[in-house]
């Protein structure tokens, strides 16, 4: 019965997509008022709603025809740039050519997107976030889910682009824009010539496999001037663009050997020079380091999961600017961390892996805890995004603020939610950021970290 | 939207519904926006209050069609008015200066959420709905043209671009496959609906069946009728009361049911004015009655005096009769009145056949005794008839309660020769067949008795309960009506009245009005009415819009965006230039306050005092510019000694700047 169900939803949602790229606005239109008019129209006595169908039925008709004379083949070469950013328009090169021995005028071109539409499996196993709140039929049938999931899986909108007039043999030049709407990996499968029929109602389409993708990092926040917590403490030397990490040990000088210094610091250029024993010292170095933990223990990529990884992403760009080493924490398919900053990864590389962060549904809050405690002889600070403020949570910040590490606690919540925080007064250090207005709540932070 | 369209979609739909003044408005009302430059600056609260005022508008009209009409013209009743109800909301966007609506002003579920949802634009599904809405008003001969010539408009401006010419042909031949394809609709409509028309009736029709009417002879109870009104009826010159009103009338007898043998109907075609029925073109008539009655669904047999020749008055669509008699609309109002007339002396349509004098053989005995018992056979018709109407008054009465039949005999031979008691439906049958018996020919008749005079409402009325049967006779070339039925009839059925009838009848003569009103001019009164019922709603609106700020004409697809409140704007120093100004020290276009008031006190005369100008602009400029404000004691010294050099230089001529230098 689940798999007719979501057969069924993925022979509409095709059909949808189908008609959405078949049929222009005024088509779609067209065909709305055709379905209206049928269902007022019936009896021909009573109104002269079915003339108004016959008529609608004719003009799609008539457009079908025109449809049938497919549009010229052009070669089409996109230039797509690495990264895009969740909300932010990118527009990419596109050389057109056309092969043809005629001209080609009116012509648009549309991307074709990877099919986005979940398979059983993800149908069957996520939970769209306001699942609980919904009705029983709703629950049972899951429609609801898998509209969330289709619209969780479409990255991207990217409209027509009509093209300039193309002489036979000639190649151009034009702009594709694209506006990201959710982050991770966009697949892009293939392009789409199209031409409007006479009428407006339908477009001839010619599509061409191109493959090719591209990764969207999360929206970031513009973040005010924040001292983190810990920094400055560890500043020794100002050693800004060491190639070590943490408490590796960076040259010093030279000097004379001692018994016991081991043979691998033997500097035999020196020893030749002055013709004693003579070897490298090391010391300690000490860096500002900071943990980046995101909390993904949530059931379904809600908002506030969204939300929370923006936030991540907007400290991760602002620490790599600030001299300072920084953990990427959190727990997925495994536990991870990723270390950027003073040259060792890029802030590039964090977003990446933020980009394709995805809840964690099978283990249990304690993984992050361990995660956090293995490494925290070597943390300076910690920035914990949180997605709730329950007691584990709460363990958590306190076991890192009772072993000394300064740690600023964000907890974003959902405007909904009720305000765990702030309840038994706003503990020093931890910050509510309510879904759609994070923006506000970081700029806030100024005056309180 | 290319411009005027959606005033001209406007224009038909008032047009084809017969409210051209109000669609003529609603158009301008649109249409206007071009010329006006300012926009409002509406929130999403502020259309949810629209959209909150076209759902309650929604709601009552959808509450007065569903007490107005039946379900299917309730339904097109909606969706004719749904321009109307809708227009607040197209309103509001156009006139907005963000020009779309958000999606989650349609959704409770939405409007919590703090995000902005995808925002639309209603105003291409406006023009569609425009056009839906102006078909519901089945104006059959100008809605298509109009169709084809707006669709043609608004798709001329998305059209590909393959030249005028092939866009021309192709509309053309839109145009005239659309045509072909409705009229073969309803063409197809009309020949499937005649085909099961018999099968269709008998199972909506409230009405006697025009073919078989089956009676309660042998069958066991009492009879129990409503009081509803059902007819109301106005006696006109020659007309006279109590009468008998038919609905049909049959010919063969099979026991317990009257059977219309050769029945079929035909068409009647209506006369020029659309309003006058002919239904025998030859016959004289010397009375006239007039009949207001209810016809479910548009559609039912008419109550007619015996022999109607032409029915005047009668708003309906199509109209049909029997051979035997009956008159049936198949698509009219809920309510109609017409007046009939009819010749005095009797109908002499359809003359006898055979079957008219057949008694069947079941009867027969029974018939055949009576008949011999009372002597009818060979004796004229009027004797005969005088005979029967004596027999039926001297031995029978009249009894709701019905007995059934006894073992091995006809409920017919149980009423004529045991029981002596029965209703109207054995007296008929009983009339017609002895009738026949003796050589006349006669038909069983129903209908109904108009007998009460009601004075609520001061006109004759019948109720349900008033359903009678009788007897036609054909006497000297004309069916006559006989009724043997004993008259105390009518008294056995009053009595039963409740107490409550006259507060019912009240209640019904109310309903009546109503629907008269509602059925009559058409729809012109209801249109008028709902007119001015907008007036204030409308008002409303527009008061509450303009309470509300406005912001200068947003460039097109450009959202509004409020100036910040310029920080030291207030300053008093404004006003001390502003003086200066008008003493003739003019400032410069772009000159520094500063340089300015150098210049203005090395030119100014000893009256103007020009030493406490650069103290004032000084603390004007911390004012305006400087992040941390002014303290409270230094904006006060500001204006103090601002207003204090402002009252020592009234405004007035001085020695210019140009003068001076």
């Amino acid at each position: 019965m689940r798999r007719l169900l979501h057969r069924s939803f993925r022979a509409v949602s095709g059909l949808q997509h189908r008609l959405g790229r078949r049929l222009t606005p005024a088509g779609q239109l067209a065909g709305a008022g055709l379905l209206a008019a049928l269902v007022i129209g019936p009896n021909t006595r009573l109104t002269v709603a079915y003339q108004a169908a016959t008529f609608i039925g004719a003009l799609l008709l008539v457009a079908l025809a025109g449809v049938l004379r497919r549009p010229p083949a052009l070669v089409i070469r996109r230039r797509l740039p690495r990264f895009a950013t969740v909300g932010e328009p990118l527009s990419y090169p596109v050389t057109v050519l056309n092969p043809g021995p005629r001209p080609a005028a009116g012509l648009t071109v549309l991307e074709d997107l990877a099919d986005p539409r979940p398979s059983f499996e993800a149908w069957r196993t996520t939970p769209a976030p306001d699942e609980a709140r919904r009705n029983r039929f709703d629950r049972a049938v899951g429609y609801p889910r898998w509209a969330w999931l289709l619209s969780m899986s479409q990255r991207a909108t990217i409209g027509e682009q009509p093209l300039p007039v193309l002489p036979p043999g000639a190649e151009v030049e034009t702009r594709l824009s694209l506006l990201p709407q959710r982050r991770g990996r966009l697949t892009l499968s293939g392009t789409t010539v199209a031409r409007r029929e006479p009428l407006g109602l339908m477009r001839a389409l010619r599509p061409r496999p191109a493959p090719a993708t591209l990764v969207i990092l999360p929206r970031r926040y513009p973040l005010p001037p924040l001292t983190l917590p810990g920094a400055r403490r560890y500043q020794h030397g100002g050693v800004a663009l060491a190639q070590s990490v943490g408490d590796s040990e960076e040259f010093v000088s030279l000097r004379d050997y001692r018994p016991g210094d081991p043979l691998k610091r033997i500097h035999w250029r020196s020893w030749a020079r002055s013709g004693r024993p003579v070897v490298r010292e090391y010391q300690d170095e000490f860096f500002v380091r900071h943990a980046l933990v995101l909390d993904t223990f949530t059931p379904a990529p809600t908002a506030a999961f969204e939300e929370a990884v923006s936030v991540a992403a907007s400290f991760a760009c602002s620490a790599g600017t600030q001299e300072s080493l920084l953990d990427l924490l959190f727990v997925g398919p495994e536990a991870f961390s990723v270390t950027a900053g003073r040259g060792v990864g890029h802030v590039e590389h964090l977003l990446e892996i933020l980009a394709a962060v995805q809840p964690c549904r099978d283990r249990p809050f304690a993984t992050l805890d361990r995660l956090l405690l293995e490494r925290q002889a070597a943390l300076s600070g910690a920035i914990c995004v949180l997605l709730g403020w329950d007691a584990p949570r709460r363990a958590l910040v306190s076991r890192l603020r009772g072993l000394g590490i300064p740690t600023l606690a964000l907890v974003v919540t959902d405007p909904t939610a009720t305000p765990a925080v702030g309840a038994d007064g706003e503990e020093a250090g931890v910050h509510r950021l309510l879904v759609g207005r994070v923006g506000e709540g970081l700029a806030r932070l100024r005056g309180d970290a | 939207m290319p411009p005027l369209l959606l005033g001209a979609a406007l224009g038909f739909w008032g047009w084809q519904t017969g409210v051209l003044p109000v669609g003529l408005a609603m158009a301008l009302g649109l249409e206007a926006r071009t010329l006006v430059r300012s926009r409002w600056d509406l929130q999403r609260a502020d259309f949810n209050r629209v959209s909150d005022l076209s759902t309650v508008l929604l709601v009552l009209m959808g509450v007065y069609q569903a007490v107005a009409n039946e379900s299917a013209r309730a339904v097109t009743g909606i969706i004719q008015w749904l321009p109307l109800l809708l227009f607040p909301l197209v309103a509001c966007q156009l006139y907005s200066a963000a020009g779309r609506v958000e999606v989650a002003v349609f959704f409770w579920s939405q409007r919590t959420r703090p995000d902005e949802t995808v925002r639309v634009d209603l105003t291409p599904a406006y023009f569609g709905l425009c056009l839906l809405a102006a078909s519901t008003a089945n104006a059959r001969t100008t809605f298509y043209a109009g169709l084809v010539v707006l669709a043609g408009w608004a798709l001329w401006h998305v059209r590909g671009r393959t030249g005028r010419l092939r866009w021309g042909l192709a509309m053309a031949v839109a145009a005239l496959l659309g045509w072909a394809g409705h009229v073969g609709l309803a063409e197809a409509q009309r020949v499937v609906e005649r085909r099961a028309q018999s099968l269709f009736l008998s199972w909506i029709r409230r009405d006697p069946d025009p073919y078989r009417t089956t009676t309660s002879l042998g069958d066991i109870g009492e009879l129990k009728l409503s009081d509803r009104i059902v007819l109301r009826v106005e006696p006109g010159p020659g007309a006279r009361i109590p009468a008998l009103l038919r609905q049909a009338s049959y010919n063969a007898y099979h026991a317990p049911a009257w059977i219309a043998v050769d029945g079929g109907f035909t068409a009647v075609p209506p006369e020029a004015d659309g309003a006058t029925w002919l239904l025998r073109p030859d016959g004289a008539t010397d009375a006239r009655l007039t009949v207001s009655a209810y016809l479910p669904r548009g559609r039912g047999l008419l109550a007619l005096p015996n022999g109607a020749v032409r029915l005047d008055d009668l708003m309906v669509v199509s109209l049909a009769r029997s051979r035997l008699g009956a008159v049936r609309v198949d698509e009219g109002l809920g309510l109609v009145t017409y007046t009939a007339h009819f010749p005095r002396r009797g109908s002499d349509e359809s003359p006898p056949t055979p079957g008219d004098v057949r008694v069947p053989p079941r009867e027969t005995e029974a018939i055949t005794r009576v008949a011999a018992e009372l002597g009818l056979a060979g004796r004229p018709p009027a004797e005969a008839i005088a005979a029967l109407r004596a027999y039926f008054l001297g031995r029978f009465h009249y009894t709701r309660y019905l007995r059934g039949a006894g073992p091995g005999r006809t409920a017919l031979e149980e009423f004529l020769l045991t029981t002596h008691a029965g209703h109207c439906e054995y007296f008929a049958t009983a009339t017609t067949l002895l009738l026949r018996a003796s050589g006349v020919p006669a038909r069983y008749a129903v209908g109904y008795a108009v007998h009460e005079w009601s004075g609520v409402e001061h006109r004759w009325v019948v109720r349900a309960r008033d359903a009678h049967a009788w007897a036609l006779a054909w006497v000297d070339g004309a069916w006559i009506e006989v009724d043997t039925t004993p008259a105390v009839w009518i008294e056995e059925e009053t009595s039963p009245a409740s107490a409550w009838q006259t507060v019912s009848d009240v209640w019904e003569w109310a309903t009546f009005a109503f629907a008269r009103w509602r059925w009559s001019e058409r729809q012109d009164r209801l249109t008028g009415n709902l007119g001015w019922l907008l007036i204030p709603l409308a008002a409303m609106l527009v008061w509450r819009m303009w309470a509300r700020r406005r912001v200068g004409q947003a460039a097109p697809a450009q959202a509004a965006v409020m100036p910040s409140p310029r920080a030291g704007g207030d300053s008093e120093f404004y006003r001390v230039e502003r003086r200066l100004t008008e003493l003739g020290f003019a400032r410069a276009p772009g000159e520094p306050l500063a340089r300015w008031l150098d210049v203005v006190a090395a030119a100014a005369p000893p009256a103007v005092a020009t030493a406490p100008l650069p103290a004032l602009l000084a603390l004007h400029h911390r004012y305006r510019f400087d992040p941390a404000g002014l303290a409270a004691a230094d904006r006060r010294r500001l204006r103090t000694d601002a207003e204090a050099w402002l009252a020592a230089h009234p405004p007035g001529p001085a020695s210019g700047r140009a003068a001076a230098t």
